[in-house]
C-alpha cells in the first residue's frame, strides 16, 4: 500500500485540510461577530455549514485529483512491472481476490488520510465549538462513498488500459464527464435530474447537507462493486479480450440493474441538527396524517428557477414525509418565458381525492397549509416551536497552522522515508 | 522417462501474423528441455500460452491423457518471464518471502538458492535498483522457489556474463537433479548446450525439430544439410 504516491497524498492531505479548516474557523468567527461587527443570522451559524463542509471539502479535492493516481499506481504497477504475470500463476487466488485486496488496502489508506479531518474536528471541539455527531458521521459517510467510487473507477481504468497515463486520462475523463452531465441535466427535469442526483458531486452534496440517502448508498455501492468486478475481469490477461468484453458487458448490465433497483429504495433520513431537509415537526405530523394520495400538477418549465426551488426544497420534503405523492410538471417551453397565453403557466394545482386547489406560492409554509387545508384539517397557525438557534463561536484556529502545515506533512514524509529506509516498500 | 506434458497444435495469431503455428512438443518429467530459436521465433509466445498468461487461439495441453486448461496448468507450470522487474520498490528479501507465502513455495531451499545465485549481499536492495543481471537472478530465484513441478524460464541467461551464465547453468542442473522439470527458452546456443538434455527448435512459429543433440544431428545429417558430428550451432542453423 505505502507507495510513494500514497505517502505524497498523505503528506498533502494535511495542508489541504488545514487550509480549509483555518479559513472556515476564521470566517465562522467573523460571522459570529468576532470582528466586532454584528453577527450573522444565528440559525445560519451551523458548524456543519461553517466548519465541517469546507474542511472536509479538502477530501473531495483529494478524492478527485490525488486518489485516482494512487489507485491506478496500485494496479498498473503490477502490470507494468510484470508482477501480474507471476501473481496470476497462483490458481487459488482469483483476480477478484487480488482486486478486493487492493481496494481494501486503498480504502484503509484513505481512512488513514482522513485522520486529518478527525484532527480538525478535535481542534474545533477544543475551541469550544459545537459538533453534531449524526451530521459528522453522515458527512464522513458521504466522503467515504466518494472515495470508494473513485477507487473502483480508477482500478477498472488501470486494469483495462495498457499504460497508467491512459488510465489516468480515463479516470479523470469519467470525473469530468459526471460534472458535465450534472451541468447539462440542470433544468431538464425527469430522468436527467434523477440520474444527476447520483453523480458523485451531487451525491456528496446531499450528505453534506445532513441527508442520509439510502438510495445513494445502494447505488454507489453497486457501482463500486461493479467497477471492481470489471477491474478483476480485465486483469485476467490469459483470457481472450473478446471474452473479457462480454463479461464486462454482463457485469455492467448487472451493475446497472442493481443501481436502478437501489435507486428505487426509499428511506432518506434527515440527520441535520436544524432539520433543513424536513418540515417542522408540527408540519410533518399534519402531513403524515393525510392518507389520501396527493397529486400535484405544476405548470412550470424545466428551466424555471421556481421548479428547481420546489424540487430541491418543499417537494423533496413532501416526498419524504407523505406516503403517496405524485408530482407532474407541464409546460410548452424549456424556460417558461414564451409560454402561450391562457395556459395558466405558473399555476400549481394540488389535488387530494376529488378536491383541488390552485396555489402559485413556492414558500414552504404556504404549500404545507394549502395541502393541510385541502385535506379538511385546519391550517397550521404560527406556532411557538423552538427555532434552531445556531452555534455561534468566536474562536481563533490556534495550533492549526502548525499542526496541518508543518507537523502533519513532516510526520508523513518522515514516516514514509523511514519506512522505506528500514524495509523499503 | 514418462511424458509430463504433451503440447498439441498450439496456435496463436495476431491478425495475419502466426506467432505460433500448430506447435506440438513433449516435455518429459525431470528433463531440462531447451527451446531454441532466433528472435521473433515465438519462444515467449509459446511460454506465455502454456502458462496461461496469454490466451492461445487453438491447441491443447495434455498430461496423463487428460486435457489441462489454463487453470489446471497453473498447478503444474511455473513461468518466469523475461525482462520483468516485479515489485520494483520492494527488496529481494520481500519478493522471495512473498513468493514462498503466496505460492506455498519451497521455503527450505530459500537460503541455498540465494547463495547459489549470489544474492546474499543484495537481499535488502529494492528490485528496481538492480542491474539487469541482478534482476535476472532475482527472478530466477523466484521461479526456483515456486512449487510447481515444471518451471518455464524465458531467457534465464539473458544479461549474465560468462561466469554468471556458467553458475546459473550449474544451479539449474542441480535444481533439475532434484526432480524438477525445466523448460528453458534460450537464444544463445552455447548456453543451451551447457544445460539442456533435449532441444526444441522453433522458427517463425513452427517447431522445426525436437530431440537430443545426437538426434538433431542425425536428423540434420539425414537431410543432408550438415556433416556428421556437427555442433549444436551448426545443427540449429541447418534446421531453422
Amino acid at each position: 500500500m505505502a507507495s510513494r504516491a500514497w505517502w505524497v497524498m498523505l503528506a498533502l492531505t494535511g495542508p489541504l485540510v488545514g487550509l480549509s479548516f483555518i479559513g472556515a474557523v476564521r470566517s465562522f468567527s467573523e460571522m459570529s461577530g468576532g470582528a466586532g461587527g454584528p453577527a450573522g443570522l444565528s440559525e445560519a451559524l451551523t458548524p456543519l455549514d461553517g466548519i465541517f463542509i469546507p474542511t472536509f471539502g479538502a477530501f473531495d479535492l483529494i478524492a478527485t485529483f490525488l486518489l485516482p493516481f494512487v489507485a491506478i499506481r496500485a494496479v498498473s504497477g503490477d502490470i507494468q512491472s510484470g508482477a501480474i504475470k507471476i501473481l496470476l500463476q497462483q490458481p487459488r487466488v482469483s483476480t477478484r481476490t487480488m482486486v478486493a485486496a487492493k481496494a481494501i488496502v486503498l480504502f484503509v489508506g484513505c481512512l488513514i488520510a482522513s485522520l486529518a479531518g478527525a484532527l480538525a474536528c478535535a481542534l474545533w471541539t477544543s475551541y469550544g465549538g459545537a459538533t453534531s455527531l449524526p451530521e459528522l458521521v453522515n458527512l464522513s459517510l458521504g466522503h467515504a462513498l466518494h472515495a470508494a467510487l473513485t477507487i473502483a473507477i480508477a482500478v477498472a481504468a488501470a486494469a483495462m488500459t495498457e499504460h497508467p497515463a491512459t488510465a489516468a486520462i480515463v479516470a479523470l475523463g469519467v470525473t469530468v464527464g459526471t460534472w458535465a452531465y450534472e451541468f447539462i441535466s440542470l433544468g431538464r427535469g425527469g430522468w436527467w435530474e434523477a440520474l444527476a442526483s447520483y453523480m458523485p458531486t451531487a451525491m456528496l452534496r446531499a450528505f453534506e447537507h445532513g441527508l442520509f440517502r439510502v438510495s445513494a448508498v445502494l447505488v454507489v455501492s453497486a457501482i463500486t462493486l461493479g467497477g471492481l468486478a470489471i477491474g478483476a475481469i480485465w486483469l485476467r490477461i490469459g483470457v481472450p479480450a473478446s471474452r473479457r468484453v462480454v463479461h464486462s458487458v454482463i457485469a455492467g448490465a448487472l451493475t446497472a440493474a442493481a443501481a436502478f433497483g437501489g435507486a428505487m429504495i426509499p428511506g432518506d433520513l434527515d440527520v441535520s441538527e436544524n432539520r433543513r431537509n424536513s418540515f417542522t415537526e408540527r408540519e410533518e405530523a399534519a402531513l403524515e396524517a393525510i392518507s389520501t394520495p396527493l397529486r400535484i400538477n405544476a405548470r412550470l418549465a424545466p428551466e424555471d428557477p421556481r421548479r428547481f426551488d420546489l424540487e430541491h426544497g418543499a417537494y423533496a420534503k413532501l416526498r419524504r414525509t407523505m406516503k403517496d405523492v405524485d408530482i407532474v410538471y407541464t409546460s410548452s417551453t424549456a424556460t417558461g418565458l414564451f409560454e402561450p397565453q391562457g395556459t395558466g403557466y405558473g399555476e400549481i394545482w394540488y389535488a387530494l381525492g376529488e378536491k383541488r386547489v390552485m396555489e402559485r406560492s413556492t414558500a414552504e409554509p404556504i404549500i404545507v397549509n394549502t395541502i393541510v387545508e385541502l385535506s379538511g384539517a385546519p391550517a397550521l397557525a404560527d406556532g411557538d416551536e423552538e427555532s434552531f438557534s445556531g452555534h455561534p463561536l468566536v474562536a481563533q484556529p490556534v495550533g492549526a497552522a502548525s499542526l496541518f502545515y508543518v507537523i502533519w506533512p513532516v510526520a508523513s514524509l518522515s514516516a514514509g522515508f523511514f519506512k522505506r529506509k528500514r524495509r523499503p516498500i | 522417462m514418462p511424458d509430463t506434458l504433451h503440447v498439441t497444435e498450439l496456435t496463436k495469431t495476431y491478425g495475419a501474423l502466426h506467432a505460433l503455428d500448430a506447435v506440438s512438443l513433449s516435455i518429459r518429467t525431470g528433463e531440462v528441455l531447451g527451446l531454441i530459436g532466433p528472435n521473433g521465433a515465438g519462444k515467449t509466445t509459446l511460454f506465455e500460452c502454456l502458462a496461461g498468461v496469454l490466451p492461445a487461439d487453438a491447441g491443447s495441453v495434455h498430461a496423463g491423457g487428460a486435457a489441462l486448461d489454463a487453470h489446471a496448468r497453473a498447478d503444474r507450470l511455473a513461468y518466469i518471464p523475461d525482462g520483468i522487474a516485479p515489485w520494483p520498490a520492494q527488496t529481494i528479501r520481500w519478493a522471495l518471502d512473498f513468493t514462498i507465502g503466496y505460492f506455498g513455495g519451497r521455503a527450505g531451499q530459500r537460503d541455498a538458492i540465494v547463495r547459489a545465485l549470489d544474492l546474499e549481499a543484495l537481499l535488502d536492495q529494492p528490485i528496481g535498483t538492480l542491474s539487469k543481471g541482478q534482476r535476472k537472478r532475482t527472478v530466477l530465484a523466484i521461479g526456483l522457489l515456486m512449487p510447481q513441478p515444471v518451471l518455464l524460464a524465458d531467457e534465464p541467461f539473458d544479461g549474465l556474463d560468462l561466469r554468471q551464465s556458467r553458475e546459473v547453468a550449474a544451479v539449474l542442473r542441480a535444481h533439475a537433479a532434484e526432480g524438477r522439470t525445466l523448460f528453458l527458452s534460450i537464444h544463445q546456443i552455447n548456453d543451451a548446450a551447457r544445460v539442456c538434455d533435449r532441444f526444441v527448435l522453433i522458427d517463425r512459429g513452427h517447431v522445426t525439430a525436437e530431440g537430443t543433440v545426437d538426434e538433431l544431428a542425425a536428423l540434420a545429417a539425414a537431410r543432408g544439410v550438415t556433416p556428421a558430428g556437427a555442433s549444436l550451432e551448426e545443427i540449429f542453423l541447418a534446421l531453422t
